[in-house]
């Protein structure tokens, strides 16, 4: 069975070198006609966007949580509309693995439909599904389109396609390698059938968003045939050489201006699957040399028997999403932009799995990677004066997964998740201002928290409740930005099944940045019985939908639930309330240097709690009136420092104590060995 | 703040770097916190913080939105003279401290002398 080595999917993640005819045709498309026509695939790639968004059908694809994209004849990526840059530079291996082995059985034709969701070839995790077709002008391989959205089922044992009991890859459901859906334009009816059969669960989800991938890719195929045709074949073939070599040579450029050495940042995760436990989900040690970056990730913690694990490309597509939203913003999403990036993943560890590893939840992994590499670009980018700019800290990422299954309303079979938690996340502090309050998802920079009523109108639950979730962002000098809460009602069904998957009830996720404060941990909430439609029915004045009110009063009663965050299914009644919460992002810089008048307009704005202004900002202003006291903060803030200088140890002193400490033993037992999480025996998987 | 220097270099929001003299500064006050060859965080006051004093319990529940002591901790890095706070970790309990910036020196030297960068309002230019 040809799966794809390491070896294999980091080569192809490299672009191929220009052939003869590439640099023949790219030396003759001129300035003015390269402009136009690299506007073209702009053009090409966001009208099929629209397509795709419009033709999905779960919220992962309303919510534009996808990518269309398009490749050379041999499969390098040369730009893409998004939507999530995830799916960005890994989507070579899978052409490239199609060129290798099924060039001459099944074969590769005009007029095919390819599709995969598994991630030993190349893909994020089975939920990430991606439609693929080869563009052929007049009998000759062109160049490819795809359409990847995630779709919330796979046929798992657990809906919500990210199992969070799952053990082993077979608990996971639909894993199809590359494979040849249509011929001729037709999605295979035989393929229809068995692939509907995983998507029982919610089929008229499953099976649009299908159809969704196929039409988009397909779109994109129609378009760039257009131009082949008005402007000739070499003249596309020699655009996307000349496109991969700009992108390149600009992304060298930023790679050289930064200052060599290394960097390095440590992140833990508090689950496996829906058990507490922690792990160091990432040590990333960047090594900035000449013109290039290495990412090692020496020191991470070993694979484990859940689905918390991800696959070494996964790893990439996550960090794709930083290197795009802050490094390379305004290139082209293209392969030759990672050309001077190379990766090392330990064999065994939590991001280099066994190929029978479960890694359906593989993102809560994979984001902390992400996270590391923004916390180590940020102390490499500092000193450089073009790109200081773009320091940031990591995004928020802890975040209620809520999984929604069963029937609907309508008495239709649903299975999607609730995702306004998803979409309205905390931008993390900036190095020259705040994060963005709810900025969106941290997978998924473009994603768009879905209309409420929509929501209410497709799946059984009445959204009682939408507000930035006091004092989830970060502290610092400049604060991360506010996580969102919704609360939800089954509404309308007498029972619905909901789980949810998650991190972050034990743990702040991510590191802040340069003396700032993580954002808060979230835990799961539910109240079963709750009385809140009888108290909306009755009219009860007394009545708040202020989410803290309800949580620090318990204002809706009935019987409430804490839990971690990542819970099993569950039958819930209607009218019982279930919590979702997006993270705030991590802060920048010492609070104690936040202008108090900001601290004010946060109170104001209700994006933080008279407790931190107090506690945290030491901030000294009237509660009723909000008026500051200038002298008084500046005492408070004073004593603060002093307090510091006095409970301060030296780097000596500090570790005297600190290295008798560790954490205990039954949460270790996935870590690997105490503290350099090396694996520490066989993982035994059935 | 400190003042502005050729030989400066910033390198975090409150840390230097004094390519002559090869030493870590505090950004805010000037103090020298030691070799830039060595971990910054040597020449810092180090505190270990209950993160319950930052992230309080809003409910009384085990998950509670607070981080639990015993998993995590806040190791706070001060400046030894003004007390600015240049870093924080979440690290559990007893983890190594991290040595997150060890630039090379020689090289950067190199690319100074050679003109590859110039040093402008504290920060790398890259010349052309």
């Amino acid at each position: 069975m040809p799966i794809p080595t390491l070896a294999e999917k980091l080569q192809w993640l490299k672009p191929a070198p220009a052939t003869a005819h590439e640099t023949e045709c790219a030396a003759k498309v001129l300035q003015g006609d390269y402009e136009i026509g690299v506007q073209i695939t702009n053009d090409i790639l966001d009208e099929a966007m629209e397509v795709f968004v419009r033709s999905s059908r779960s919220y992962f694809g309303v919510s534009g949580d996808s990518m269309v994209a398009i490749f050379t004849a041999n499969g390098d990526l040369i730009n893409a509309s998004c939507g999530t840059y995830l799916h960005a530079i890994i989507q070579p291996i899978i052409i490239k693995f199609i060129h290798k082995y099924y060039t001459e059985n099944p074969g590769i034709r005009d007029g095919d439909i390819w599709y995969t969701n598994d991630a030993l070839y190349g893909g994020i995790h089975n939920p990430d599904q991606v439609a693929l077709m080869p563009i052929f002008h007049k009998g000759k391989l062109l160049a490819w389109s795809s359409a990847a959205l995630h779709t919330t089922e796979t046929g798992a044992i657990e809906p919500g396609g990210m199992p969070v009991s799952a053990k082993s890859r077979f608990e996971e459901g639909l894993n199809l390698p590359p494979i040849k859906i249509g011929e001729n334009f037709e999605i295979r009816n035989d393929f229809l059938e068995m692939y509907s059969v995983y998507g029982m669960r919610a089929p008229a989800m499953f099976i649009s968003d299908l159809r969704a991938r196929c039409t988009t890719a397909d779109r994109v195929r129609v378009r760039l045939l257009e131009l082949a045709d008005k402007r000739g074949p070499d003249f596309v073939v020699g655009l996307l050489r000349k496109m991969s070599d700009t992108a390149e040579a600009a992304a060298r450029r930023i790679v050289r201006d930064l200052p060599d050495g290394k960097f390095r940042t440590v992140v833990f995760n508090d689950a496996i699957g829906m058990t507490p436990a922690l792990v160091r989900s990432c040590y990333l040690t960047l090594t900035k040399k000449d013109g290039g970056i290495i990412f090692d990730f020496h020191g991470t913690s070993p694979e484990n028997p859940s689905s918390y694990n991800v696959h070494p490309q996964a790893v990439v597509g996550h960090i794709a999403n930083f290197m795009y939203e802050y490094m390379f913003h305004d290139l082209p999403i293209c392969s030759s932009t990672f050309a001077m990036l190379d990766f090392v993943f330990p064999e065994g560890s939590i991001v280099y799995p066994d190929k029978m590893a479960a890694t359906s939840c593989c993102v809560y992994i994979g984001m902390q990677a992400r996270c590391a590499t923004q916390n180590s670009f940020a102390k490499m980018i500092f000193s450089n004066a073009a790109l200081w700019g773009q320091v940031a800290a990591s995004p928020g990422s802890q975040h209620t997964s809520q999984i929604c299954a069963g029937l609907s309303q309508w008495k239709l079979a649903v299975s999607d998740v609730l995702s306004f938690a998803l979409n309205t996340m905390g931008q993390g502090g900036r190095a020259a201002s705040d994060g963005m309050d709810a900025y969106g998802f941290a997978w998924c920079a473009f994603g768009r928290a879905p209309d409420s009523e929509q929501v209410e109108s497709e799946l059984p639950v009445t959204v009682t409740l939408s507000q930035h979730w006091k004092d989830s962002s970060g502290p610092g000098l400049h604060r991360g930005g506010s996580g969102g809460v919704q609360h939800w009602m089954v509404h309308k069904v007498p029972h619905l099944v909901s789980m949810c998957m998650g991190n972050g009830s034990k743990v702040p996720l991510g590191q802040p940045l340069f003396g700032g404060y993580a954002s808060s941990p979230i835990p799961g909430i539910s109240i079963r019985k709750a009385d809140l439609l009888q108290q909306m029915s009755e009219g009860n004045p007394q009545l708040t939908l202020d989410n803290r009110e309800v949580l620090g009063q318990k204002t809706i009663h009935g019987d409430w639930n804490f839990e971690f965050v990542a819970r099993t299914p569950k039958m819930y009644d209607e009218g019982d309330l279930l919590f979702g919460f997006s993270g705030g992002g991590p802060g920048y810089g010492d609070p104690l240097e936040r202008p108090p008048e900001e601290v004010l307009e946060d109170l104001r704005k209700q994006i933080i709690s008279d407790w931190t202004a107090q506690n945290i900002y030491k901030l000294a202003y009237e509660p009723e009136r909000r008026k500051l006291d200038v002298e008084k903060t500046k005492q408070l803030r004073d004593e603060e420092r002093r307090a510091r200088l006095a409970r301060g140890k030296s780097f000596e002193e500090f570790h005297k104590e600190w290295n008798k400490k560790k954490p205990p033993e039954e949460i270790l037992q996935w870590y690997g060995s105490w503290p350099d999480g090396k694996p520490l025996g066989p993982i035994v998987r059935s | 703040m400190s003042s502005e220097t050729p030989n400066r270099i910033r390198i975090t929001e409150y840390l230097d770097l004094d390519i002559d003299r090869e030493q870590w500064m505090c950004n805010r006050c000037n103090h020298v916190l030691g070799s830039a060859r060595e971990n910054y965080k040597k020449g810092c006051l180090l505190h270990d913080r209950d993160p319950r004093e930052v992230h309080p319990a809003l409910v009384a529940a085990t998950f509670n939105f607070s981080p639990d002591p015993s998993w995590v901790r806040i190791v706070e890095c001060y400046c030894p003279r003004c007390a600015t706070q240049i870093e924080t970790e979440y690290l559990p309990p007893g983890h190594p401290i991290t040595h997150d910036i060890e630039i090379d020196i020689d090289r950067l030297k190199e690319r100074l002398r050679k003109g590859q960068f110039i040093i402008r309002g504290q920060r790398l230019e890259a010349v052309e």
